[in-house]
């Protein structure tokens, strides 16, 4: 397969969330796939099959969603409510309530712990196991400096970027105070942040077509690494536009990685090499997700309108599913001779 | 009786005889004259002869009466047995004098009476049969047909002779009912297995021809009319098994060319058996039940049909698989496949029905062919480029190697790696006559085939020139590197002149530098130690220029530096000296070493256009988040790069702008630093800003404007205090 060259925009599921979507991903065992959306559901896919195979209606727009295991997953919804869904049965449960809309939602397998971030400026860590009312299913609530924008988990460590441009790194056997507080070293609001998963360090996208690639290790050698890239433009008669990066995905085999911007466009990159690898053609309107398959085969792109532009007419939401081939993933070798790294 | 008679006779003649007497003795008494007396006796005789007279009248007519009758009945008699065409039993007999006239009557009516019976007798043996007859027409000719007034049968002719005249007619006509009915019982049958096979209600057609045809236990009806249409719905039926048997022969030719195809396996054809037997089968030989039933026909075509969407799709697979033939071999030889969106229309063509697959293998196989005789023509340079690759590769090894100053420790594998540079430099002198030769090869094919020689895109010409050119360039390097060590060196010997020691010898940062620059390839780690240095992501052809770039401005690494083949990152942020650490604790640390120089530059600046500024943003951020921006300003916008000496400036931001305002927040250094490091631009205001000035202002997440998500009052308010 890996010679066949990618289908246009790939596979489009049927029956897509109506309005804007929030957040997709795939589960860790199957090619499942949750997707969130401001039509107040969250929906399961099968993706290889292209198949609905659960609905789940909320009180308000849901903003993200994440996998349990195969059978459950959790919701994080604007009616300020964390919910756990049984997919089998096609039931859900109030795990609990922020103050405001909760932004996002990660499960650590590490910890056991289900984390999410509100815009009331907190973060909470849930016991799903314990779904027996909200005492007991709370673990904890760690106050943040500004609402919380995205979260982003690789083994114990845990990145919450908030609005302000904060970036706080925790270590989750140790909530009380953050490991590291920083800065984003991009200029503009945090949209997304990621870590890599090898669990060396994060990208981070603003609104302003950039990602800025940070190392946990604070000795000189690893923050030498750093750098920033400038991506999602476009130039038009000597103007500059310069569209938000919504999502960044990593590839879980070669460790490089998609993003998807306001532009409609998908780009992979090779963080190492400091290569794009491959641009995928245009979608149809804003990037609003991305998501790959546990073996890195599958590529779900959410093509939603992100509101950048306020409420305005815009193409349907859709969701494509496209095989991704190995040579638009891995790393290249040069073809100029470089130094092995 | 005579007797009797003959006494009044005679008592007649004596009472005459008297009377006359008594006449006389009236007259004798009366004394009438003679005369009168005569004249009186003679009109007496006159009345009496008158009396007589009439008698004999009466008595002759009752005679001729009498001959008539007898002449009537031997009529009626003649006439009978001329009728019925016998013999008349009695011949005139009155010359023979049978007697009296009364008595030959007598002996004739009984003869005439007996007569009238039997012809009365024939006359209904006629009826019957003429009944009979009636019937049967009216069976097979319809009812109208024969009229009834001919069952008035004509007296004139009742012999025998027609009655078995009409007996045989009679027969000829039950023979006639008994073969129309057998006919019938014939067609019925034919109807009956047409039926079968056909999956056709029999009694429905053949009510519909007549109703008694349908039901058993009725007398069939045997008119024409009833035979003509049964024959007319046979031929129909017919017709239709026809035209079914064609297309079943079709489609079970189709199916059999399919399975051919496909290699079917046996058990599934089997399950069609009874189709395919039937192939050539002419139209008599189909005689199973429902073999043409239009079910069978369906069910037979469903599974044509679903074997043709099987050969489709394996017919797509294929197409498919040549396809990945073709990329790989593309790919095995560095080549660029064609148009790969091709493969998709072709594929929706396919399954449009508008492009026979066959037509599309055929041209991936002629694409492949040519593919092949192409890559054989390329092998050659091909094998020699991937030895010049390799060669390049140990060629930037060694760089790095020679790099290592601990490269002659013992170590590990030391020996091996010593063993491997030895191999290499060995290769390396060869390789300026490795690209002269490839490069000759290269234009010797392209002059014979009148096209570039690409590898994986890339004119092999231009990749050569670019490697030529960096090897100057690296060869420039390290001679001004040499010069300089002499210089150095003289330097040194200065120094020991006048002092008598001589300086370890220091490595420069040229040294450090130099090598650097050659490999082409900007690897982070590097980075970090030249700060002011940034490598292209890979070597172009305008190489010269570049560097001159980069040195001038090292942190700009825009576009114009990619090559045309392949786009590296834009990479935009140098290397952050400390950027990471909490911001309070770097606050601490720089606290007291305030830098005043920087300062007034940033803030100067950044009051300037603040205004200017904040409404730019606004813009961008409600709109479409662009900007214009002259290169400059570009150059110095993508480089939010800082050091440590101005962490202070950096850090001292954030604690007042965290929260309070635009999603844009720029740091002010990013500017000053600039114009510390790079000479060139002179301060720009994009981007620059006093965060304190506007304090009101809180950004939102696209999600929350959509949410109409608002932060609540006193939220602003604590966030201020903090």
């Amino acid at each position: 397969m890996t010679a066949v060259p990618p289908p246009a925009p790939g596979r489009e599921l049927a029956n897509p969330p109506s309005d804007g979507i929030s957040n997709l991903r795939f589960s860790n065992h199957s090619d499942h796939l949750l997707v969130s959306s401001w039509d107040k559901s969250v929906r399961l896919y099968d993706a290889s099959a292209n198949a609905l195979r659960g609905e789940f209606m909320h009180g308000g727009p849901v903003l993200d969603c994440c996998f349990h295991d195969d059978s459950s997953g959790f919701s994080a919804s604007a009616d300020n409510t964390v919910r756990r869904l049984v997919f089998s049965s096609n039931k859900e449960d109030i795990l609990g309530r922020h103050d405001a809309p909760v932004r996002c939602v990660e499960y650590s397998y590490a910890a056991g712990q289900l984390i999410t971030g509100s815009w009331d400026k907190t973060l909470k860590c849930w016991d799903p196991r314990g779904a027996s009312g909200q005492d007991r299913t709370l673990v904890g609530t760690y106050p943040q400096p500004e609402r919380v924008y995205s979260l982003s988990l690789v083994g114990n460590r845990l990145v919450v970027a908030t609005a302000g441009r904060h970036v706080n790194v925790y270590d989750l056997r140790n909530m009380s105070q953050p490991e590291q507080r920083r800065e984003s070293s991009l200029k503009y609001q945090t949209r997304c942040v990621r870590c890599y998963p090898n669990g060396t360090g994060y990208a981070l996208s603003s609104v302003e077509g950039r990602v800025a690639m940070e190392f946990f290790d604070l000795s000189e050698a690893s923050q030498a690494k750093k750098y920033a890239f400038k991506c999602h433009r476009k130039s038009e008669a000597g103007r500059d536009i310069v569209y938000p990066v919504n999502a960044i995905a990593f590839h879980p085999v070669y460790g490089t990685f998609a993003t998807g911007g306001c532009d409609g466009y998908v780009n992979v990159w090779d963080g190492n090499n400091k290569k794009r690898l491959y641009q995928y053609s245009k979608y149809p309107t804003s990037i609003a997700a991305l998501s790959f398959s546990r073996d890195g085969r599958l590529l779900a792109v959410a093509s939603s309108y992100t509101f950048e532009e306020g409420e305005k007419p815009h193409e349907p939401d859709a969701i494509y599913v496209r095989s991704v081939n190995e040579i638009e993933v891995k790393p290249k070798p040069k073809v100029y001779p470089n130094p092995p790294a | 009786m005579s007797n009797a008679q003959t006494d009044p006779l005679l008592q007649v003649e004596t009472t005459c005889g008297s009377l006359l007497y008594e006449l006389q003795i009236i007259w004798d008494e009366v004394g009438e004259a003679d005369t009168d007396r005569d004249k009186m006796l003679l009109e007496l005789e006159q009345e009496c002869l008158e009396v007589y007279r009439r008698k004999v009248d009466l008595a002759n007519r009752s005679r001729a009466q009498l001959r008539q009758a007898i002449a009537d009945s031997e009529a009626e008699l003649a006439a009978i047995c001329s009728a019925m065409g016998e013999r008349p039993v009695h011949i005139r007999q009155s010359d023979q004098n049978a007697g009296s006239l009364k008595e030959e009557l007598r002996r004739i009516l009984p003869q005439v009476e007996e007569m009238r019976k039997r012809k009365s007798d024939r006359r209904n043996q006629f009826l019957e049969v003429q009944g009979q007859i009636q019937e049967i027409s009216n069976e097979i000719y319809g009812s109208s047909e024969y009229m009834t007034s001919k069952m008035v049968v004509d007296d004139s002719d009742l012999s025998l002779r027609k009655l078995e005249e009409l007996h045989r007619k009679l027969h000829e006509l039950q023979k006639e009912k008994s073969d129309r009915l057998r006919q019938i019982q014939e067609h019925l049958c034919t109807v009956n297995s047409l039926c079968s096979v056909l999956g056709v209600d029999f009694k429905q057609i053949v009510t519909e021809v007549h109703p008694s045809l349908g039901d058993s236990g009725e007398p069939k009806d045997i008119s024409n009319d009833t035979i003509e249409q049964l024959a007319a719905a046979i031929r129909k039926l017919r017709e239709v098994k026809l035209q079914r048997m064609q297309r079943l022969q079709d489609i079970a030719t189709t199916m059999l060319e399919l399975w051919n195809l496909m290699d079917t396996p046996i058990e599934e054809q089997q399950m069609f058996q009874n189709v395919t037997c039937n192939i050539a089968a002419s139209e008599h030989e189909i005689t199973e039940p429902n073999t043409l039933s239009v079910d069978f026909i369906n069910y037979v075509e469903a599974e044509v049909s679903r074997l043709e969407e099987l050969k489709s799709s394996k017919m797509k697979e294929l197409v498919l698989k040549k396809r990945s033939e073709l990329e790989e071999s593309c790919r095995k030889t560095h080549m660029v496949p064609e148009v790969d969106s091709t493969m998709e229309d072709a594929i929706e063509a396919i399954e449009s029905g508008a492009v026979d697959p066959a037509y599309i293998l055929e041209q991936i196989e002629l694409q492949i062919a040519k593919l092949k005789e192409e890559a054989f023509s390329r092998k050659e340079i091909l094998e020699k480029v991937e030895k010049w690759l390799a060669a390049c590769d140990e060629e930037s090894w060694l760089e790095e190697y020679n790099r290592d100053d601990n490269r002659y420790n013992a170590g590990r594998g030391a020996h091996l790696t010593l063993k491997r540079a030895e191999k290499a430099r060995a290769l390396v002198n060869k390789l300026p006559a490795m690209v002269d030769a490839l490069t000759s090869k290269t234009m010797a094919w392209e002059k014979e085939r009148g096209v570039p020689f690409t590898y994986d895109g890339i004119r092999l010409l231009s990749m050569l020139e670019e490697y030529n050119l960096l090897r100057e360039e690296k060869e420039q390097e390290r001679r001004r590197q040499r010069d300089q060590k002499k210089l150095q060196g003289q330097l040194i010997a200065e120094q020991e002149a006048l002092y008598g020691s001589k300086p370890s010898p220091s490595k420069t940062q040229s040294v450090k530098k130099a090598p650097r620059m050659s490999t082409g390839g900007a690897s982070s780690r590097r980075l970090s130690v030249g700060g002011a240095m940034v490598q292209t992501p890979k070597p172009i052809r305008k190489s010269d220029r570049v560097h001159h770039n980069n040195q001038l401005n090292p942190q700009d690494d825009c576009f114009s530096v990619l090559s045309a083949g392949r786009r590296g990152l834009d990479i935009a942020g140098l290397p952050v000296k400390k950027h990471s650490f909490g911001n309070a604790t770097v606050r601490e640390a720089e606290s007291p070493m305030m830098r005043v120089p920087f300062s007034p530059i940033s803030s100067t600046a950044s009051s300037k256009n603040k205004t200017n500024l904040s409404d730019d943003l606004n813009m961008t951020h409600s709109e479409t988040l662009q900007k214009t921006l002259a290169t400059t300003n570009n150059m110095k916008f993508t480089t939010p790069s800082k050091t440590i000496s101005l962490a202070n400036e950096e850090n001292k931001t954030p604690n007042a702008q965290a929260i309070l305002h635009v999603p844009s927040t720029p740091s002010t250094v990013s500017v000053p630093m600039q114009t510390v490091m790079t000479p060139a631009p002179p301060p720009v205001s994009f981007g620059t800003k006093v965060v304190e000035d506007i304090p009101e202002e809180i950004e939102y997440s696209f999600e929350e404007r959509r949410a109409g998500f608002v932060l609540p009052k006193s939220h602003i308010k604590s966030l201020i205090q903090v």
